[in-house]
């Protein structure tokens, strides 16, 4: 039967086709490549859509799909087969249908982006996007490590070439290595992790393939090795305790999602990206690069379940990430770069989520993200048309009057981020919390106390997240214009108003998949994204699953609270920084009160000063380190390769004397080797 | 029993030692009376016309080859033709004839391939060449 | 005396098709000839397009064999006739397939490379010949019967490559070579007595019965051995009789050293093959106890020397034809390890990689040294320099050239990727390490001077002085098919290579 899940590959394929056509045929195109983009996401949108209608079980009973479709390597005994496959369960598909429409809006806002603005390379541009989004389709539905790593580095390549677009000025290539040098510094551990999954378990499948034989996943060979000896479950744990062992390898594979994920301490490419163009940014931010990294903890979340210790630091990390990229947002004067911290700050509420065991939780964080983060760079784009691209919110102020369309879905994401109710965010975040909270105060020993730590940060960053957002709303879009240009803005069509229409509602209502808060109070069973997530056909993907695991292997239980009273407390915190905001900045002639932190404000501006750590890190370790290596190499390894090859040249230009031209010293030769051979096999040989 | 390559060796020893005797031997005995009748060439009684590193012309190679070829060929057809009747009794027409007359007929080929390509011609030794070329010019 | 092909039963000679259509077809070009001896345009074509069709054929006709079982264990077992003088087999029927598919890209090539030069016939003719001793050296199953077929393709080699006589470098070089062959001959001719005379056998496998009856003739028998194989060592131009192939390479017209060095060399091989595992395995200590002659050493040592002295050669070399020549020496050596590994536990595994190595070489060889009759053809010069910036001219050639250098160096654009990787595989087996380390340090050597003609072609900038005029039809269809088949041999390496492993284990 031809169902949809023999289109899934094309979610992908589509996108890339675009790539193909944008890139080699983008120049004859009247939209320069953005026909076969639009196109191309579209069919993937819609494509998404069907999947995730059949997972959902709209369009016939509910099925999960999952799939080995070409073999790559094929190991023979003892060895390593790799294979691509597909896994669509809920997650995935999912993360499809958010992937895809944000990659369809993100191409129809370039359309006024650049076309609109008269940018040059448009076919270069095109085609990046792309395959930038092929390449996170194909990641979301991978089924196995290997190739997932293999697409979230193709995501990483994507991103340097979309950063670096304007590669003619200073800054976006510089920002491009970063992003790129920064996140592979991550990668290299996730390789490694990547390397030592496929040693330790022979496979790297998410979940297990259904077939003539039943190919095991390793979170369940991982389990069954908890459960029972590591022998038994065939699992090589190369002489360490199997949950020791498990960790490492989770905190491997862990340092290509904080890398890519910008957390803490490896964020600091997420806010130079910014030098890429805004649709980039919104695609970056929203939907593909950074969600990759969440994504991945999300999809593996059967293998952290087991390990309490990998549970804690993704915990830790992300409750500090949220904390630490919030106070750093205070004080950007950027309309971007607060959107970029905010960013980071967002992903580590997704983050301490996870470690806190709420995976329902994260996802669904990952998922009203998305749409009002996309909705927020995309409205920042349309601001900085309307500017003709200055992005410092001192030179705004007052736009609100002008651009009513942007002001008010840009209010509708803001609302969304600073976590008001009933916008998207404020549902999402408070079931972080929540999550975070009840499983802090249910969980036994160390992990309880470290999850209520993450959960302190959270919940302090709730204000500060209020407050930055209100600070750039007010900035922007209140009181008085404070430049020409924003007394008399540049008009925006069409192009930008529907995708910002289409995320403003989304915004506002995408939290209603998932009210928990209200589903306890009425008793009615509105939490859909818990339902949808707690069962489908793979069951070692549900969270019925990991539920178990966790409280299983790594010891972390809710505790009995109801939701009501912690989500009242973040609100009352949204709200006190919405009101601190609306106090220092909704005047008519904001000051940079900011000043008045005085040594604190230096501080936050250098983003404590991390940049200058690892370029310290850098230049004063890594560099002489290099200079030893490279001494060693130009001294000891090149010393050997050149000798090795002057001698061979030597030794060709005497093998080439022997070749005299004179045919007498050839039969000389010969007789001479004939004879030496004689003597050599015959005589010495001892036959005579 | 004693290594039979002592034999050989002796063999050797002896097969280098007597011709050198001898030389030896008629190079001490012999009157020594140096002329040029004896350092001429020698041509079968005849007196000698010139050098004897001169180039024949390329046609006596190629008579001799055609030659050699029909030699051998006889060489083969003689024994054949002796145990034909035999042959055919026991084996019959086919298998006795066929062959041969394949194998005739390679050559056939290469002889009228020759001919045609003027191998057995004999024109223009080299100086009647240069002669004419003198005249014409 | 009956053989069935494919359902229908006949004679067994029929199995030597291939060659019979070989020597049909040199008949016919001296028939042509014949009606008009001093050809004019339209019989060039006549004469070429004959050659051409009469190797496919003969290539096609082998493989049909090949495919259909034809003197192979699965069907009928090796068909020997002649009382034992040749014998037809999977390896035969292998190796005809290698110097039909040569020799039809030469004589395809050949056609623009010849045009208007004098003597057509006699050049077609002469390759013909040569063809139908290659492929009968695949059938030779007796001493006297390998030593008559290996003159019949070496005395037309030695008139081919004075076919311009009245180019010194190519009188020269087919002097040369001729005195190298003759000492070689008589090298080959007096071992063959030797062997003769401590077996009192000719055909090969009365030979192996009477030396495994009679060790007494050890010393005359390792005598003869040791010069049997360096009388084959002439023909596969391994060291140390090698020194004519890079004279006669370079003096030769282009298609005569493609052919020389890619089918002649296959055909010393599959004899020295069939000669030394059928005569030689009890002497050899293969078929277990002690070497009474240990020739797998001899065969490891020239081996090892053949890979070094070719390739380093080969690294200092400035033109491109001597440089492809000494590569082909170096490819010898690569392709005597299916005798130098031979111990292995799965020999046929190690004789079927030579195998297969010998038939990829023979398109990207080939390949490449009809790449440089095309050069020759537009007349722009012999060194590395002069192929500088030749891609802007002729990108499609260029390409080829590419892919034939970079499948002889062992990377993975060619079938030469895989026929390295099974030869490595092979000295793995064996556990002879030094061989397995030899052919990696020389392949990789091997890129280093491969690479200097690609970066010529497409990184240098051109001198600007040389102006392509034409791009001669056939000389570019031989590349092209060349490179193709060279391409297509990496993925279709594995439907080929059991017919390879069966051959080959029909030996043992």
């Amino acid at each position: 039967m031809a169902g949809v899940y023999d289109f899934v590959p094309a979610v992908a394929l589509l996108p890339f086709l675009a790539f193909v056509v944008s890139l080699f045929a983008g120049e004859y195109m009247p939209k320069r490549g953005a026909e076969a983009g639009i196109i191309a996401t579209a069919g993937s949108l819609a494509l998404s859509v069907w999947t995730l209608l059949t997972v959902a079980g709209i369009t016939g009973p509910a099925t999960s799909f999952n799939e080995n479709l070409y073999t790559w390597v094929a190991g023979g005994e003892g060895a390593v087969t790799l294979n691509f496959g597909i896994l669509v369960d809920p997650l995935s598909a999912l993360m499809l249908v958010i992937v895809s429409l944000i990659a369809f809006l993100v191409h129809v806002f370039s359309l006024g982006y650049m076309n609109d603005e008269g940018e040059t390379g448009l076919p270069r541009y095109y085609a990046g996007l792309g395959l930038f989004s092929a390449s996170m389709l194909a990641f979301v539905f991978s089924n196995n490590l290997l190739m997932a790593f293999m697409f979230f580095e193709l995501v990483g390549l994507c991103s340097y070439l979309l950063i670096g677009f304007w590669f003619r000025e200073a800054a976006p290539p510089s920002a491009a290595k970063k992003a790129f040098l920064v996140t592979r510094f991550g990668d290299y551990f996730f390789l490694i992790g990547v390397v030592g999954v496929f040693a330790t378990f022979g496979t790297g499948l998410f979940a297990p393939v259904e077939g003539a034989e039943t190919l095991a996943s390793f979170p369940e060979l991982a389990e069954e090795a908890l459960a029972g000896s590591a022998e038994e479950a065939g699992v090589n744990t190369f002489g360490y305790d199997p949950g020791t062992w498990f960790t490492i390898l989770g905190l491997l594979v862990l340092g290509g999602v904080v890398g890519k994920s910008a957390q803490f301490p490896l964020h600091t490419w997420l806010p130079d990206a910014m030098e890429g163009p805004t649709p980039v940014s919104a695609l970056i931010h929203a939907a593909t690069m950074v969600a990759a990294g969440v994504y991945l903890v999300a999809r593996m979340y059967g293998f952290y379940a087991l390990s309490p210790t990998a549970l804690a630091v993704i915990a830790l990390i992300g409750g500090f990430t949220a904390l630490f990229a919030a106070t750093m947002g205070v004080v950007k004067q950027e309309l971007k770069q607060v959107l970029a911290y905010s960013t980071i700050s967002q992903y580590g509420y997704m983050m301490l989520a996870l470690g806190a065991g709420g995976y329902t939780a994260a996802v669904f964080h990952l998922t009203t993200h998305a749409v009002f983060k996309a909705l927020l760079f995309l409205g920042a784009g349309s601001v900085i048309i309307a500017m003709h691209h200055e992005e410092n919110m001192w030179t705004m102020g007052g736009l609100r009057d002008r651009m009513p369309v942007t002001y008010y879905t840009f209010l509708s994401g803001s609302l969304a981020l600073a976590g008001i109710v009933p916008f998207a965010g404020f549902w999402s975040k408070d079931e972080v919390l929540f999550e975070a909270l009840i499983h802090g105060l249910g969980s036994e020993g160390a992990i309880g106390t470290l999850l209520l730590v993450g959960y302190a940060m959270g919940l302090v960053a709730v204000f500060f997240t209020a407050f930055y957002t209100f600070r750039m709303v007010f900035l922007t879009f209140h009181g008085e214009p404070r430049t020409d240009t924003a007394r008399d803005p540049e008009p925006v069509r069409w192009n930008v108003k529907g995708p910002l229409t289409v995320l403003g509602i989304g915004a506002a209502t995408v939290g209603f998949i998932n009210m928990v808060p209200v589903a306890e109070v009425t008793g009615r069973e509105i939490d859909y994204l818990h339902k949808w997530l707690a069962h489908g056909d793979i069951s070692v993907t549900t969270t019925e699953h990991y539920g178990e695991l966790l409280h299983t292997f790594a010891g972390v239980d809710p505790a009995e609270l109801g939701p009501v009273a912690p989500g009242a407390v973040s609100l009352v915190l949204a709200l006190a920084g919405v009101g601190a905001a609306w106090k220092l900045y909704n005047v008519p002639d904001p000051e940079e009160h900011t000043d008045k932190l005085g040594g604190a404000k230096t501080v936050l501006m250098h983003n404590y000063y991390l940049d200058e750590f690892q370029v310290w890190l850098a230049t004063g370790v890594t560099v002489p380190l290099a200079r030893a290596a490279d001494k060693f190499d130009q001294g000891v390894v090149d010393g050997v390769v050149n000798g090795i090859s002057s001698v061979s040249l030597f030794g060709g230009s005497r093998f080439r004397r022997i070749q005299s031209g004179v045919v007498t010293n050839y039969a000389t030769l010969m007789t001479l080797s004939l004879v030496l051979l004689l003597v050599v096999f015959v005589v010495a040989g001892g036959v005579v | 029993m004693s290594n039979p390559w002592i034999a050989i060796g002796a063999l050797a020893l002896v097969a280098v030692v007597i011709p050198v005797s001898m030389l030896t031997m008629s190079r001490l005995l012999r009157p020594s009376v140096p002329e040029q009748g004896k350092r001429a060439v020698y041509e079968s009684g005849e007196v000698p016309t010139g050098d004897t590193r001169i180039r024949f012309n390329i046609q006596y190679y190629m008579v001799a080859l055609l030659f050699v070829v029909f030699d051998i060929e006889t060489v083969l057809i003689f024994p054949w033709t002796v145990i034909y009747r035999d042959a055919v009794a026991n084996v019959g027409l086919a298998r006795v004839l066929l062959p041969m007359l394949a194998f005739i007929g390679v050559l056939v080929v290469a002889l009228a391939w020759a001919w045609r390509n003027g191998a057995v011609r004999w024109v223009r030794s080299p100086r009647t060449t240069a002669q004419r070329v003198d005249r014409k010019s | 005396m009956v053989v069935e092909i494919g359902g229908f039963a006949v004679a067994d000679w029929v199995t030597l098709a291939p060659t019979l259509v070989l020597v049909a077809a040199s008949l016919l070009v001296f028939l042509i000839d014949t009606v008009e001896p001093r050809p004019g345009s339209s019989s060039n074509a006549v004469l070429a397009a004959v050659t051409t069709v009469g190797s496919l054929l003969a290539f096609l006709v082998a493989g049909y064999l090949l495919v259909v079982g034809v003197g192979q264990e699965r069907v009928t077992g090796p068909v020997s006739m002649f009382n034992g003088q040749l014998v037809v087999d999977g390896m035969s029927l292998f190796f005809v397939v290698i110097v039909g598919s040569v020799t039809a890209l030469v004589a395809l090539a050949s056609y623009d490379y010849l045009a208007g030069e004098a003597y057509q016939a006699e050049y077609y003719a002469l390759v013909l010949l040569a063809a139908t001793g290659m492929s009968l050296m695949a059938s030779a199953n007796s001493l006297a019967t390998a030593f008559v077929c290996l003159e019949l393709s070496s005395l037309p080699s030695y008139a081919l490559v004075a076919f311009y006589k009245d180019n010194r470098g190519s009188v020269e070089a087919s002097l040369k070579y001729f005195l190298v062959g003759a000492l070689s001959s008589s090298v080959l001719v007096y071992g063959i007595s030797l062997v003769y005379a401590a077996s009192g056998r000719l055909q090969f496998g009365a030979v192996a019965e009477q030396l495994g009856a009679r060790p007494e003739f050890a010393g005359v028998l390792g005598v003869g051995v040791v010069m049997v194989l360096l009388g084959f060592a002439f023909k596969t131009a391994s060291v140390p009789f090698h020194f004519w192939a890079p004279e006669a390479y370079e003096g030769a017209p282009a298609p005569v050293s493609a052919f020389l060095s890619s089918a002649s060399k296959a055909a010393g091989f599959v004899l020295a093959f069939r000669l030394f595992l059928t005569a030689f395995p009890e002497v050899g200590g293969l078929a277990g106890g002690d070497p009474a002659v240990d020739w797998v050493v001899a065969v490891q040592v020239l081996a090892v020397v053949t890979m070094f002295v070719g390739n380093f050669a080969a690294a200092t070399q400035e033109k491109v034809k001597r440089m492809l020549a000494y590569s082909s020496v170096g490819h010898a050596g690569y392709v005597l390890i299916g005798l130098a590994a031979i111990s292995a536990p799965d020999s046929g595994f190690v004789l079927g990689a030579s195998m297969m190595h010998l038939l990829v070489y023979g398109f990207m060889n080939t390949g490449a040294f009809l790449f440089v009759a095309l050069a020759e053809q537009w007349g722009i010069g012999r060194t590395f320099q002069d192929f500088n910036g030749l891609s802007t001219q002729a990108p499609l050639a260029c390409a080829a050239m590419t892919v034939f250098l970079f499948s002889l160096a062992g990377l993975p654009i060619g079938g030469g990727f895989i026929s390295k990787l099974y030869l490595l595989a092979a000295t793995a087996k064996a556990g002879t390490w030094l061989l397995g380390a030899a052919l990696i340090v020389n392949s990789a050597l091997s890129l280093y001077y491969y690479s200097r003609v690609v970066k010529a072609m497409w990184f240098e900038e051109p001198d600007g002085t040389v102006e392509i005029e034409s791009y001669p039809t056939s000389l570019y269809a031989a590349v092209v098919i060349a490179a193709v088949a060279t391409v297509v041999l990496l993925p279709a390496f594995g439907l080929l290579s059991p017919s390879a492993f069966n051959a080959a284990s029909g030996l043992f």
